[in-house]
């Protein structure tokens, strides 16, 4: 986010309140002709103007550098604030806005130098979450608090991620399906490995011909060629953005906690050079294309950071036919959704059909739900075993067509990365 | 939500311009028209109140806190007799507030001398006031003339404070 826009001088509460009494300070002294009120008058008078001389003629230009640290539900976003010559640092006024879909109440503590302002700020992700912090809004304010001036800043907003630390492991899981790109021809597999890959960090068991001496030259440090053989499958990521009948409300938070869940499998997997692409069905099918290594990993952090719910719930056949366009068939796709609405309303047996091995990772809307409930604590107990019946029931149903996995508790994905690496489950498609 | 504000809790009193606000209106205090005692207590009371009001744990209060001992300080200003010791006071007693504002306790210390500009501009034009007054000539046509003036930087500031582009080098 850029803070360019023109800011004007602003008076601040102190001054009118300064003027105020300076007036009635002189009516007084006029009319009862005693010139003691006046001369309390002359500083209160002249203390705005003098602040208004003594403002920056412009806004200020400062430079902001945010960093975001913590883990798991912990975030601690840290920054440095440091303004043109001729600021003074202690004189910045710097508020940090939290993000909706963190919590915490903590004031954020700074540390000033005429230089620089530091500050930090600890917050907690209650689930899984992405969401940006944006860029302090910073201030230059006179000592008396007569004049105030906004700074400008070129800084960006931050992304926080935070995932269950389980998704950190499933990269590890070897997927069986692997995709050509389309039109890409593949060599005959020569020697022991086959088709050249990629150059990764070389190992010490690796034997001396899989060094990759001139790499290694240029690197200064021992690399290794890798070979399509040694590769995990491809992955498709898939997050269903189509509306409920929960409601906006409670979409978006379903939404927002698989966006983050989108973010941790594509991480896990691109960490092991698996190429990864992600489609977001809302109305129509928007895709990122398979592709691997760190730019994948941006343009993928990129889109799950656009994507939003959509207004209009499209046919499940649209997705299928969408996801043939751009991937071919075979790849191990990974369906993200709530599973909040009809059966007839699920994308796995239309991908299925077209030969997308598919494994459906539903957050449960029951957590979201009974946090907001307003039931008595017997009546909700009695609503909170009927649900998870009547949500059982339906996980079952979407299992005949596809793997489902109810993701109720948001910070442990355990069981799920437990079942991708069960080799029957890849099967199943 | 907006997080930046000061810490919730009692923030530390910054005791030179705290004294210096309490000497002067204790002075202004025993030179103006009070019933005895009364404005010696009054206006240094209406300080602490003023400093408490800035220093406790309530955040909404602090665009009010200098309110108190502003009224106390114009009370005393309005009913004290004429005087050049007098005259003086009432201008010290407005500078030492404006001494005390700029010595906020939820920003950084040393806020008087980052101010240095902003109260020694008003201080100067005291400086000349109080020296035209003391040392010139005057008559009764004076107090005309300074209400004239006065009406006049009334007029101007207005201007400035109506139209704070005119401080700025960019076109709005």
């Amino acid at each position: 986010m850029k803070r360019s826009a023109y800011r004007p001088l602003r008076w601040g509460p102190i001054a009118a309140l300064l003027v105020a009494a300076s007036v009635v300070l002189m009516l007084i002294g006029v009319v009862t002709q005693n010139p003691v009120p006046l001369f309390l008058a002359l500083p209160l008078l002249l203390a705005p103007v003098a602040g208004g001389v003594e403002a920056p003629r412009r806004p200020p230009k400062v430079e902001v550098e945010q960093t975001v640290g913590g883990g798991a539900a912990s975030v601690q976003v840290q920054g440095v604030i440091r303004p043109e010559v001729g600021i003074d640092a202690r004189d910045l006024l710097v508020e940090v806005e939290r993000p909706a879909g963190l919590v915490g109440d903590a004031p954020p503590r700074f540390e000033r130098t005429p230089t620089e302002v530091r500050f930090s700020v600890d917050w907690v992700a209650p689930e899984p979450t992405i969401v940006e912090v944006g860029v302090p809004a910073v201030a230059w304010r006179d000592p008396l608090g007569v004049v105030e001036r906004q700074a400008t800043s070129t800084a960006e907003s931050i992304v926080v991620t935070r995932y269950p630390p389980e998704l950190l492991r499933i990269g590890a899981v070897r997927l069986e399906r692997t995709t050509a790109l389309p039109g890409e021809t593949r060599s005959h597999r020569v020697g022991e490995s086959g088709e050249f890959h990629g150059i990764r960090a070389a190992l010490p068991d690796d034997p001396p011909r899989r060094i990759n001496w001139r790499a290694s030259a240029r690197a200064g440090r021992a690399l290794a060629n890798e070979y399509e053989l040694e590769k995990t499958g491809d992955l498709l990521i898939l997050l269903d953005a189509r509306p409920t009948p929960l409601g906006p409300e409670f979409d978006e938070h379903l939404f927002s906690i698989s966006r983050a869940a989108a973010i941790g499998l594509s991480e896990s997997f691109l960490a092991v050079k698996a190429r990864v692409g992600l489609g977001v069905f809302g109305e129509f099918l928007d895709v990122v294309p398979l592709s691997t290594g760190r730019t994948q990993r941006v343009r993928i952090e990129d889109a799950v950071r656009r994507a939003h719910l959509s207004s209009v719930s499209a046919p499940p056949e649209r997705c299928a036919v969408s996801v043939r366009r751009h991937f071919l068939p075979g790849l191990t796709t990974i369906v993200l959704s709530s599973l909040a609405d009809e059966t007839w309303t699920d994308v796995a047996p239309y991908l299925r059909r077209r030969g997308y091995p598919v494994l459906v990772l539903s957050p449960s809307p029951l957590p979201v739900l009974a946090a907001r409930s307003k039931l008595s604590p017997v009546d909700e107990r009695l609503a909170d075993r009927l649900t998870h019946l009547l949500r059982r029931a339906r996980i079952a149903r979407a299992w005949q067509d596809a793997p489902a996995i109810d993701w109720e508790t948001f910070w442990s994905l355990g069981s799920f990365v437990e079942f991708v690496r069960r080799p029957r489950t890849r099967r199943a498609g | 939500m907006s997080v930046g504000g000061p810490a919730l809790g009692w923030r530390p009193v910054r005791p030179v311009s705290l004294g210096l606000l309490l000497f002067t209106v204790a002075g202004l205090g025993y030179f103006s028209g009070f019933p005895a005692g009364f404005g010696v207590v009054a206006a240094p009371v209406a300080a602490v109140v003023s400093m408490v009001l800035r220093s406790g744990p309530w955040p909404k209060l602090d665009p009010y806190a200098s309110l108190p001992v502003l009224v106390a300080v114009v009370l005393e200003a309005a009913f004290a007799p004429v005087g050049f010791g007098t005259e003086l006071l009432a201008g010290l007693a407005g500078v030492a507030f404006l001494v005390w504002l700029a010595d906020d306790p939820t920003r950084p210390a040393g806020g008087p001398l980052r101010a240095f500009p902003t109260i020694a501009i008003p201080s100067l034009a005291l400086g000349v006031a109080w020296s035209a007054a003391l040392f010139l000539p005057a008559g009764t046509l004076p107090i005309g003339v300074a209400g004239a003036l006065l009406a006049f930087a009334i007029a101007a500031i207005a201007l400035l404070v109506g139209r704070p582009a005119l401080f700025d080098q960019e076109e709005a």
